[in-house]
């Protein structure tokens, strides 16, 4: 009897182990997430977190309200449109390049490659067409870029984010990855992404209201009125990081593709509702 | 005076402002390819504080100003050494307040 009680938890510690060393799953973390921000903001429909900051502020969501009579991105996705279905000089178009020709796919971005074994953000499947099909890539973050991710973003409006990280162990090391940058504190004023947008979302930082990590990379790309044009998410992860006086890095740097893979996966679920505005 | 002690008397004088900036110069050196490295070490983690001290610090020695450019160089340093040392802190330190750690 007590030989077979020493098997069992041997056993069991065996099993346990492992698991304990492994760390969390990409779905355990999402729950708590999920779990995380609806504790901190009960009174929050779990879809109304893809509008940011204006889920949380009642002036911010009126003065949002009034300026959707006449959105600032619309002529930046209407250009993007054009610039979608304009052929190369090839002959071909973007839809050659992408499933379902491209449309009604945003929710699927950025996905793991296990070919090529890296992440593939909408921007740099874009990019890829182009020079696939012997045109110059275009600058990243934004400009034409901008422009043909919002148009393609549009065409998955309301569609629920629906990021996947494959059973590979490569996979797992690039979610990670951004997971760690995420949570990481960079910069002379020593802050993380999560400093900002898991800890003190609902909180102005000067002139700034923080908006959750929930459902962020649901808007892009975003028209900010501080920059008065349309940028991708790549162009506003160097600015948080050149905020907090950290060095950013290029845009579709690996880093910044783990980083965004890490951040969409977490508002799986959430619908897409790029192009945005933002303050 | 003796004329020739005289005439060695004021070499050493006019020689010794120069000994100096060759030192400065020299000291500037060392310690901005020490910034540099350093500033390199910290990889993912550079600060652009750090950056900027190692701009202006090359900007001054090119104009001769060796003192300033040692200075600023000794600045760089010490930003990138916390930039490294935030580094190495945090590749453990994230997961103590990471979502699902």
């Amino acid at each position: 009897m007590l030989k077979a009680k020493v098997i069992l938890v041997s056993l069991g510690i065996a099993l346990a182990i492992p698991q304990a060393m492994a760390g969390s799953t990409p779905e355990e973390d999402r729950k708590e997430a999920v779990e995380y921000f609806k504790q901190m903001f009960p009174d929050v429909p779990f879809e109304e977190f893809v509008n940011g900051q204006y889920a949380l502020n009642e002036d911010r969501r009126k003065q949002w309200e009034s300026m959707q009579d006449f959105p600032p991105y619309e002529f930046a996705v209407a250009e993007g449109q054009e610039m979608f279905e304009t052929p190369f000089a090839n002959g071909k178009t973007y839809a050659s390049c992408f499933e379902n020709d491209g449309i009604g796919i945003r929710q699927n971005y950025p996905y793991f490659d296990t070919k090529k074994n890296e992440v593939i953000t909408l921007e740099l499947a874009i990019n890829r067409c182009r020079e696939a099909n012997g045109e110059k890539p275009l600058r990243w973050k934004k400009g034409a870029i901008a422009s043909i991710s919002a148009y393609m973003a549009s065409t998955s409006e309301g569609k629920p984010i629906d990021i996947k990280v494959p059973d590979n162990p490569d996979a797992m090391a690039a979610y990670q990855d951004g997971k760690e940058f995420y949570y990481s504190r960079r910069g002379q004023l020593n802050f993380s992404c999560a400093s900002c947008h898991v800890q003190n979302p609902g909180k102005w930082i000067r002139a700034d209201f923080l908006s959750p990590a929930l459902g962020q990379p649901a808007n892009f790309p975003v028209h900010r009125s501080k920059w008065g044009e349309l940028g991708t998410l790549h162009r506003r992860f160097a600015g948080c990081n050149n905020n907090v006086r950290a060095d950013p890095l290029p845009a579709q740097s690996e880093e910044y593709r783990n980083l965004e893979y890490f951040l969409t996966y977490m508002s799986n679920g959430l619908p897409v509702t790029g192009p945005a505005t933002r303050p | 005076m003796k004329k020739p002690l005289l005439t060695i008397a004021i070499s050493l004088a006019l020689s010794a402002p120069l000994a100096v900036q060759a030192g400065e110069k020299e000291d500037f050196e060392e310690l901005y390819a020490k910034a540099q490295s350093t500033h390199k070490d910290a990889g993912t983690f550079q600060w652009t504080v750090t950056g900027d001290r190692l701009k202006a610090a090359k900007s001054a020695a090119d104009n001769g100003e060796h003192k300033k450019a040692k200075t600023m160089a000794n600045e760089a340093l010490k930003l990138a050494e916390e930039s490294v040392a935030q580094r190495k802190k945090q590749q453990e330190a994230w997961r103590m307040v990471a979502i699902g750690n």
